[in-house]
């Protein structure tokens, strides 16, 4: 209840915040201009069943709230700098600890050729970079079987360094837009993975690594219709303590986890024909994980894909519909293979979750929208790698089937 | 008499229903520090789309936008071949995912007019009839074939004084074939006041591009102010 409050508090706060800063987007510094950007938004989950997202929703949750603010300017005719804050509140996730979302310079040479290096969004299918702004969609939550919102760290930025181009082709064949990336990934403490390792009794204290990848995507000549491929690999460790589970009497051990092999693929295509938008990608995330400091390994291979369309009855109103499709396919060998079965049949709802959903938006202004939205859940995939559905808040066990009502507001300037 | 008066009706109908038809039209217009004259349509897309901030010359620019109404409305529809709140979004998942800036966004053409006037590469859009001063007016080439074939030499149309002393301005847009050794083989107007048009044509039909293997064709705006 104190936290409901609290997060009342703020998000009028934040608007009052908002609409000072509507009027003051941008200042003088050194004679360059500095451009100032912000949003707020505030969501509240309703589920009939399984707690989801770690919040207690079945009684009805306001702990989802996020917010960032960002300056950039424009330093010569080629070079730009930036950098946004982020934080968020999401059931047990975040926890109002604020991050470093992004912080950039960028040297354009031509439009062909640029780099940008720092902290990094990682270019990831059509919405990663963009995930936690969801004012831009006409979805509160994109399609979880792509786009985990408990997730975001595992794939939001990397420290390191971007090289990226867009090239028009001849005989009006369309634009090829390209990215290359490497560097690191860092995820907080306060993320999905490390809170799916506190069930066991882990403490992670740090969890990342190296990930390099690409994107390749086609402006066709048919007006409004893009495709695109992405391509992540990466070298994850994760140090910490863990219980023992041979003997669980004994207390916190040391505890690493470390990839031998993790990759992401992801195709993707996006069709905008006047007031209509369709979208659909499949992402394929195979993670082959030592655990428990070499003891065991984790074979997971993780599948989602979803298509949507969203149409804008009038400047105010926009509906939506997307169909989400989660497999995971598990299987542990080494010592802890005693404790994990192979969990290989997707057709059972521990190792799916399929979402339909729909949804309306109504803008009230340029800057503030209103979002409502169902969902109605198949599976609860909670399996050996989280997907919204932990088992800390669900301790009485999963049902099969969850409904869920979506409320969020945005504002941005 | 009665003729008479019929004949300057229908006079004052063919001189002045064509304005009105272009009356939607906008033009480019640009800081007098850029260089070029013509500019294709889809280096106008790339330019406000923020894939591009130079133009195929090297010139540094800057896009800026009206906020909304009819001149907007017509420059998305021309250009960007988008809504108004596609192209916001657009521009916020830029901003906020540091890829790019907001452009500078103004209240009507008056307004566009003074700021692309003072701000270097500045390069923006106003209704075809806007008096423009201190800026430079961009002919635009739509069609990607023409606009990779540098133009040589160019011919400015004569712009009639009957015309130009009644106000009556705007743009002509024309559809060209351009052969393979450069000269223009065939003009043909798309859109505009039509003594205008035979105007553009027959100065457009003395201009040369440089050569190419193939015939290519384009489309191209020429804009009359009579202000200027």
């Amino acid at each position: 209840m104190h936290k409901r409050i609290l997060s009342l508090v703020f998000a009028l706060l934040s608007f009052q915040a908002a609409q000072f800063a509507l009027m003051a987007q941008e200042f003088k510094l050194l004679d360059r201009t500095v451009q100032v950007h912000g949003f707020v938004s505030q969501g509240f989950v309703y589920t009939d069943d399984n707690n989801w997202l770690t919040m207690n929703t079945s009684q009805g949750s306001a702990a989802f709230t996020d917010f960032g603010l960002n300056m950039s300017s424009q330093v010569t005719d080629k070079f730009r700098i930036g950098a946004q804050g982020y934080d968020r509140n999401l059931g047990q996730l975040g926890q109002y600890h604020p991050s470093l979302d992004w912080a950039v310079a960028d040297y354009r040479f031509e439009s062909w050729f640029g780099v940008r290096g720092g902290k990094v969004k990682t270019t990831l299918g059509l919405y990663n970079d963009t995930q936690d702004e969801d004012f831009l969609r006409t979805f509160a939550l994109l399609p979880q079987s792509v786009y985990p919102t408990d997730l975001r760290d595992a794939t939001i930025a990397h420290l390191g360094a971007d090289i990226y181009g867009k090239l028009s082709l001849r005989h009006g064949l369309g634009v090829l837009s390209y990215t290359a990336y490497t560097g690191h990934r860092s995820d907080s403490i306060y993320s999905g993975y490390p809170y799916y390792l506190s069930s066991f009794g882990g403490q992670i204290k740090s969890y990342g690594g190296l990930q390099y990848g690409g994107d390749l995507r086609w402006s066709t000549p048919l007006k409004g219709f893009l495709i695109g491929a992405s391509r992540l690999n990466e070298h994850i460790t994760g140090k910490g303590l863990a219980i023992n589970p041979f003997a669980p009497g004994a207390g916190l051990v040391p505890y690493s986890e470390s990839s031998k092999a993790d990759w992401t693929n992801q195709f993707y295509g996006e069709y905008v024909v006047g007031r209509f938008r369709i979208d659909s990608e499949y992402r394929r995330y195979w993670r082959n994980q030592e655990l428990f400091s070499g003891t065991s390994e984790s074979f997971a291979d993780i599948r989602g894909w979803y298509v949507s369309g969203a149409y804008r009855i009038c400047k105010r109103l926009q509906i939506g519909s997307y169909y989400s499709h989660y497999t995971i396919s598990n299987i542990v060998a080494g010592a802890l293979s005693a404790f994990y079965p192979p969990a290989t049949d997707t057709t059972l709802p521990a190792n799916h979750d399929y979402d339909k959903v729909v949804t309306g938006r109504v803008d009230l202004n340029k800057f503030w929208n209103v979002k409502v939205e169902g969902h109605f859940m198949d599976g609860y995939g909670s399996g050996p790698y989280p997907n919204g559905f932990y088992s800390q808040v669900n301790p009485r066990g999963f049902a099969p089937n969850s409904n869920a009502l979506v409320l969020k507001t945005s504002l941005n300037f | 008499m009665k003729s008479h008066k019929l004949l300057s009706l229908v006079a004052v109908i063919v001189i002045f229903a064509p304005v009105r038809v272009i009356a939607a039209d906008v033009k480019v217009i640009a800081n007098g520090s850029v260089k070029a004259d013509m500019i294709s349509a889809s280096e106008v897309k790339s330019v406000f789309l923020e894939e591009s901030n130079s133009l195929g010359d090297g010139t540094h620019v800057e896009p800026v936008l009206e906020k909304d109404g009819p001149v907007h409305e017509a420059f998305l529809h021309e250009y960007l071949a988008g809504t108004d709140n596609d192209l916001q979004s657009y521009y916020r998942a830029l901003v906020f995912s540091g890829r790019g800036s907001m452009p500078k966004q103004l209240g009507s053409d008056a307004e566009m007019v003074a700021y692309v006037a003072r701000t270097k590469g500045a390069i923006g859009y106003v209704s075809a009839e806007t008096t423009v001063e201190d800026v430079k007016t961009l002919t635009i080439v739509p069609e990607g074939n023409g606009a990779q074939r540098r133009l040589i030499t160019r011919v400015e149309p004569d712009y009639p004084d009957t015309l130009k002393r009644l106000n009556i301005g705007g743009t002509v847009r024309l559809r060209l074939t351009i052969g393979p050794r450069g000269n223009v083989e065939t003009v043909e107007v798309l859109g505009g006041n039509p003594i205008l048009g035979e105007s553009a044509v027959a100065a457009v039909k003395q201009w040369v591009y440089t050569a190419s293997r193939s015939r290519t064709a384009a489309e191209l705006s020429v804009p009359f102010d009579s202000h200027h």
